[in-house]
């Protein structure tokens, strides 16, 4: 990890003083050096801070500390005009002025970067899709971005460090909250694998804890990264819909993963898509997006050959097509929605009793071809 | 001169014979009550001595002590207000004592000499057996249920001077109501409310059916307006009339809690509680100051106490129903005394499974999973374990709105029910929910597939060993239902597997 410098250390300070947002860093920095914004600030001089709401806290921090804290949590302060910074932040209009970063910042550059986002609620289907496609993707050597969420997000950076244990694009995350602050807490294991093989991105200080402010300001940075956003699942006026809008801003295209009309977690994407958004079915149609579809030499899932044996198991199901099925798992398969559904629904589409109704759900079950969770049934794909 | 009147007042449900003895004597005019009266005893004062005026009868212009005795016993209640008038006017010699020798009084006075009711005349008239009693018209009916008490009815205190000296006829109690008469195990005329109004909801329809007869606790989990009380509210019309020591029980806290009784008066049918979620501590056990008062859960003895929203309910509250759930009785005790109340009933609970309304729907529901974890936590789990049905309950879609699939109604399955229930009771228990995890093997042996089901979902960790004893009793009562009382089979297995209570179904959405 590089040294804290002091350019570093002053401005990952201010960054650090508490109540401090991205916008108000921004103005704090914009024109000064680092420790002469500090040092105005410290005397309730600085014209961004007019009414000294940081000047006590400045006057407290102790800059050394904060060098060393940044050098032992082996966290790196970024700032715009010196070397390490983000390439594609430079010259972007919400470029945060602070950015600290926990693995090699480097992997951001030299390659197609694509955003997988999506809801923190979604169905089982969109996680698969978001973990394939971010799978998919990193193969190919798409560096794949994401926020390191509950849900989409999760699924798509656990699709990277799962899918790729070798030769994949390294994953990149963009968080909300400090660096040394990981939420949710379930993807802690996650959080640390994406540091390891890639990057995690925050523009808060160390200590920032989660509020609701730092998620739809962190998804423009997501966007600016990129070069194509996919949203995966999102509900009607989802977060994930703010990544769309920032990217729609900076002219980057914007693809959304179609779902069940009567999915409400598919209600936001499905709205991109009525709005003119390219769809997505898997990653070759990101490709294309990024016109590196013949370059990568992506075999198409849709197309005669190549698609995964496991894939055409799950949707040849869905049409009736899986051999060796008896009448009654072929009923029970027929009623499973893509969207999870209840047992009450395919008792009622079935026709069958419980008991038969539940032996099928079983049998399909340990055939891989259903999966149970609290009580919702739902394909596997 | 001293009259001694006998009468009783309720401790708890059962009730104690307190001797009401007056005495006037000469001295300064005053009236005084001893022998630890509450609060509405020692009011009493004021009401008897209205009520002797207003009924045309003197009062004596002497000095009137009364005493309650055993004087060690606290009395509460206005029902000593009667006996207390009677022995004023042995007293003071306006009674003949030989019109009064062998009769005990039970009942409140107005200010103008009228008769009021009593609450718990039935176990009143239980603890002044041997003697004639005297109660107020509209609480005669069921103070003759007790029986081996010779029950007389008198509309006012003037009205009863005369029946006592024989110048007027005892009235006659009130005529039985003829509606609630036939009602029995899947009749819906006492009610209305019949299985056939569900429609759909399959799943949750055998739960009820299942729970009806193997006694079992269901926790129904859904989102509102899925039909969780509507189907709640139908469990009791499943299940068996009352044993006839239960429903002399019943009747006996239903009496206490002054609750209208049924026609003959006594309580034949399970009866259905459902407190509202703001319940305290002491309404759902039972207690109170000077009277302990039978709590909902008591209520409940013997039917279906029903919780909706029992996430919204006090932890406190909660956690007071382990210990009745477990031995069937619930003791009360204060500083001054404690009782036992009986408490053997069929839990129901409602609950969301999340805030937001959406029932957990994967993809529909947007609550975080640590909300939803936390709201699941709102039942703690040693509660959570004694439910062994748990289902969820959906909102019916169109499909079984519009379904014309033929339903059936509270008698078919009231029918299967009692058969269920009459093998469990050829087993020595009560309801298959009590089968002991000992004798298993005699009582619910499986199968050679239903071993094999078993073993399969204990490896791949779907089922505990708790789990297992919950399973074979839900699976002894499935096969009951089906008028199969030889082992347990596998489709058995199989639907116990379903209806289980399991932990991940508050958890909502289960994702991988």
């Amino acid at each position: 990890m590089s040294p804290v410098g002091a350019a570093q250390a002053h401005a990952a300070a201010l960054a650090g003083l508490p109540g401090m947002t991205p916008s108000r860093l921004a103005r704090i920095l914009d024109g000064f050096c680092p420790a002469t914004a500090l040092t105005a600030v410290r005397a309730g001089a600085h014209p961004a801070d007019r009414n000294r709401r940081f000047a006590e806290d400045a006057a407290r921090v102790d800059v050394g500390e904060v060098a060393r804290r940044h050098a032992r949590e082996g966290v790196a302060v970024l700032l715009p005009d010196l070397p390490g910074y983000p390439a594609p932040l430079v010259g972007d209009p919400g470029a945060p002025a602070v950015l600290f970063a926990s693995g090699d910042p480097g992997v951001v550059d030299g390659r197609p970067r694509v955003a997988i986002v999506g809801t923190r609620s979604p169905t089982p289907y969109g996680c698969q899709v978001a973990s394939e496609l971010a799978r998919d993707l990193s193969a190919e050597g798409v560096t794949v971005v994401s926020g390191l969420a509950h849900g989409i997000d999760g699924a798509a950076h656990a699709g990277v460090v799962r899918g790729s244990t070798d030769g994949g694009a390294p994953p990149v995350a963009v968080v909300g909250t400090g660096l040394d602050i990981v939420y949710p807490p379930a993807n802690r294991e996650l959080w640390g694998q994406v540091a390891a093989r890639g990057v995690v991105f925050s523009e808060s200080g160390l200590g920032t804890k989660p509020h609701p402010g730092v998620f739809p300001a962190r998804n423009r940075i997501i966007a600016a990264l990129s070069h194509v956003v996919v949203v995966v699942e999102s509900h009607h006026r989802g977060g994930s819909l703010y990544t769309a809008e920032a990217a729609a801003r900076r002219s980057i295209p914007v693809c959304a993963v179609p779902g069940s009309v009567r999915s409400r977690a598919s209600d936001g994407t499905n709205g991109l898509l009525v709005d003119g958004c390219a769809p997505v079915r898997d990653a070759a149609d990101v490709l294309v997006a990024l016109s590196l579809a013949g370059a990568a030499g992506f075999t198409r899932r849709h197309g005669t050959s190549a698609a995964p044996a496991s894939r055409c198991a799950g949707r040849g199901s869905a049409t009736g097509a899986v051999p060796s099925l008896t009448a009654a798992q072929h009923a029970v398969l027929q009623a499973v929605e893509e969207i999870p559904t209840a047992f009450e629904t395919i008792l009622v589409r079935s026709g069958l009793s419980i008991a038969a109704t539940a032996e099928a759900c079983e049998r399909l079950a340990e055939r891989g071809l259903l999966a149970e969770g609290a009580g919702w049934w739902s394909k596997r794909h | 001169m001293i009259a001694a009147i006998p009468s009783a007042v309720l401790i708890g449900v059962d009730a104690t014979p307190v001797s009401v003895e007056v005495h006037v004597s000469n001295g300064l005019p005053g009236f005084t009550v001893v022998g630890l009266p509450d609060a509405a005893v020692r009011e009493s004062r004021d009401r008897v001595r209205a009520a002797l005026l207003s009924s045309g009868l003197s009062w004596p212009l002497r000095r009137v002590t009364v005493n309650l005795a055993p004087s060690g016993l606290r009395k509460g209640g206005a029902g000593l207000d009667l006996p207390i008038a009677v022995g004023v006017l042995v007293a003071s010699g306006e009674l003949d004592p030989q019109a009064v020798a062998g009769t005990a009084f039970v009942g409140e006075l107005g200010l103008d000499g009228s008769l009021r009711g009593v609450a718990g005349p039935v176990v009143l008239a239980g603890a002044l057996r041997g003697h004639r009693l005297v109660v107020p018209v509209s609480s005669a009916r069921e103070a003759g249920l007790a029986g081996r008490v010779e029950v007389r009815a008198s509309p006012s205190l003037g009205a009863l001077v005369e029946q006592l000296s024989g110048r007027r006829p005892w009235s006659r109690p009130p005529g039985a109501p003829a509606s609630a008469h036939g009602a029995g195990p899947g009749s819906v005329e006492a009610t209305g409310l019949d299985l056939a109004d569900v429609r759909g909801q399959r799943l949750a329809r055998r739960a009820l059916e299942v729970s009806a007869a193997g006694g079992h606790h269901v926790l129904l989990v859904g989102p509102p307006g899925s039909g969780k009380t509507m189907l709640a509210t139908r469990l009791p019309g499943l299940l068996p009339d009352l044993a006839p020591a239960t429903a002399l029980e019943v009747t006996r806290i239903h009496s206490v809690a002054g609750m209208p009784l049924p026609g003959d008066g006594l309580v034949r049918r399970p009866p259905f509680r459902a407190p509202h979620h703001g319940v305290s501590p002491v309404a759902m056990v039972g207690g109170g100051t000077t009277w302990m008062r039978p709590g909902e859960i008591s209520l409940a003895h013997g039917g279906v106490l029903f919780l909706d929203e029992m996430g919204e309910f006090s932890p406190t509250v909660l956690d007071a129903l382990r210990q009745p759930l477990e031995e069937g009785q619930v003791r009360v005790s204060r500083a001054r005394g404690s009782t036992t109340f009986p408490a053997r009933f069929t839990l129901v609970g409602a609950m969301n499974p999340c805030p937001c309304g959406e029932g957990g729907a994967p993809g529909a529901c947007r609550c975080s999973d640590a909300a939803r974890e936390r709201y699941a936590r709102r039942l703690s789990a040693p509660l959570l374990d004694r439910f062994d049905i748990a289902i969820r309950v959906d909102r019916p879609g169109a499909d079984d709105l519009m379904g014309t699939a033929p339903v059936e109604s509270t008698a078919t399955v009231a029918g299967r029910v009692a058969g269920a229930r009459r093998r469990a009771v050829g087993r020595g228990v009560p309801v298959n929910a009590e089968l002991p995890a000992r004798a298993f093997g005699d009582t619910a042996p499986l199968d050679r597939r239903a071993v094999a089901l078993v073993e399969r979902q204990v490896r791949s960790g779907t089922l505990s060993a708790r789990g297992f004893d919950r399973v074979r009793r839900l699976a002894r009562t499935v096969a009951d239902l089906g008028g199969d009382g030889g082992p347990v089979r596998e489709e058995h297995v199989r639907e116990a597997l379903l209806l289980r209570c399991r932990r991940d179904l508050l958890l909502g959405t289960g994702l991988g």
